[in-house]
């Protein structure tokens, strides 16, 4: 029996790839009839992405989503109140205590990583293991509950930060999200030439008679990702320059 | 929101009568009875004519954990549902859906089933809440099929208009 698990894994992905894509491109051709200051920098969208996060804001943290510390509001150790020059800064300069995560700091902040839908992964979980290295709440049993505390948080938000970023599906849906677009579940403005390219597909692999002939349409199918994960790059890209 | 692509669905398919390893019905963890006969004894599967005029075809899916259902309704002269035919590419749950909707659709008229709703199925099969959206891709389903048949049929109408004239 052959198993047709894993290409239907890739069909999965594919699919919501495909959706990502359109809403990515549909997105780049409305940028370009407004002004710029009009729409992706609209402090507006940024609040309301915010909020939707349950996360308080203030109008200049929301800078820091794209830009480095421009104009951002100065924020002190809570230890022994020296500024905190960095972005983010998860320990104090001066007396080196771990400090609280900082709202509304986007995931490629945290991960050091270039606000791009190509992403090196190495890279990535090189920088995870480096920073759970030093914020692990191991590291803090012997400290004050205030920096337990932190320290949690802080681990927290750096594991999210890498699993999103770590798969192309939740690192697309998550750059979408910061643009203050969000993909609902549902069959709603899908087209039907897409169904009936997924139903043929299924339908191919459920005929294959022999591994060849299922790993060919892997293949194939792994192909059309790899482009739609391009052509998601380059819109997305397109998207960010346009600010 | 984040999709979680690593499915909550099986990743089976419709077509073929595989035999799973036979699931213990203990409570809570499995798949109900009902969907479980609906995936090992699947009704109705297969395809009808789409270019006939008499099929209506519903194309859905759900892109989000990657389920594809087509369900295909044949309609006598009198507006009857006389025959269905469903594939669907999705987790049990999407498969009982569908095949159970190829079952209740069939007998009724074409404005009868436009009433079946996804609660019904949902009922009927005790799915469990994470399975909900399921039944109304299967809603949908018949929906799709009884808007394509009535498209069809207002093309052929206006068919016999213009030749007429």
């Amino acid at each position: 029996m052959l198993s047709a698990k894993p290409f239907r894994a890739a069909c999965s992905s594919w699919a919501v790839l495909m959706w990502t894509n359109r809403l990515c491109i549909s997105k780049v051709c409305m940028s370009t009839s407004f002004s710029i200051k009009d729409t992706w920098h609209c402090n507006r969208n940024v609040r309301s992405l915010l909020k939707a996060r349950g996360l308080t804001c203030n109008t200049n943290q929301s800078s820091t989503l794209w830009n480095n510390c421009s104009g951002r509001s100065k924020v002190s150790c809570w230890s022994c109140k020296q500024p905190l020059d960095q972005t983010p800064a998860f320990f104090c300069v001066s007396c080196k205590v771990v400090q609280p995560p900082e709202e509304g700091t986007s995931y490629f902040k945290i991960m050091a990583c270039d606000y791009t839908f190509t992403l090196d992964t190495q890279q990535l979980q090189k920088k995870y293991l480096q920073l759970q290295r030093l914020l692990h709440p191991d590291n803090f049993s012997q400290k004050s509950v205030t920096e337990q505390q932190y320290s949690e948080s802080q681990s927290a938000l750096v594991n999210k930060a890498y699993t999103t970023l770590l798969k192309p599906l939740s690192r697309g849906l998550y750059m979408l999200e910061l643009e203050g677009m969000h993909i609902k579940e549902g069959t709603e403005s899908a087209h039907s030439a897409f169904f009936m390219e997924l139903m043929e597909i299924n339908e191919a692999l459920d005929e294959a008679q022999t591994p060849e002939e299922a790993n060919k349409i892997g293949q194939d199918t792994k192909g059309k990702l790899a482009e739609l994960t391009e052509q998601i790059d380059t819109a997305l890209r397109k998207g960010i320059l346009l600010q | 929101m984040a999709v979680p692509v690593a499915s909550k669905c099986l990743g089976s398919l419709s077509l073929l009568s595989r035999r799973l390893s036979a699931p213990e019905f203990t409570t809570r963890c499995c798949y109900h009875k009902k969907v479980v006969d609906h995936y090992e004894n699947p009704r109705n599967v297969g395809t009808l004519d789409k270019n006939s005029r008499n099929v209506g075809t519903g194309l859905v899916g759900a892109p989000a954990c990657g389920d594809v259902m087509k369900l295909q309704i044949q309609v006598d002269d009198q507006g009857k549902i006389v025959d269905a035919r469903f594939k669907t590419f999705g987790c049990g749950s999407a498969i009982a859906s569908s095949s159970l909707a190829t079952e209740w659709v069939k007998g009724k008229s074409v404005d009868e089933a436009l009433t079946i709703r996804n609660t019904d199925i949902a009922k009927e099969l005790c799915l469990p809440p994470v399975k909900l959206h399921c039944s109304m891709l299967a809603e949908d389903a018949i929906k799709a099929a009884l808007a394509d048949y009535r498209l069809k049929q207002q093309d052929g109408q206006q068919e016999a208009v213009s030749a007429s004239s």
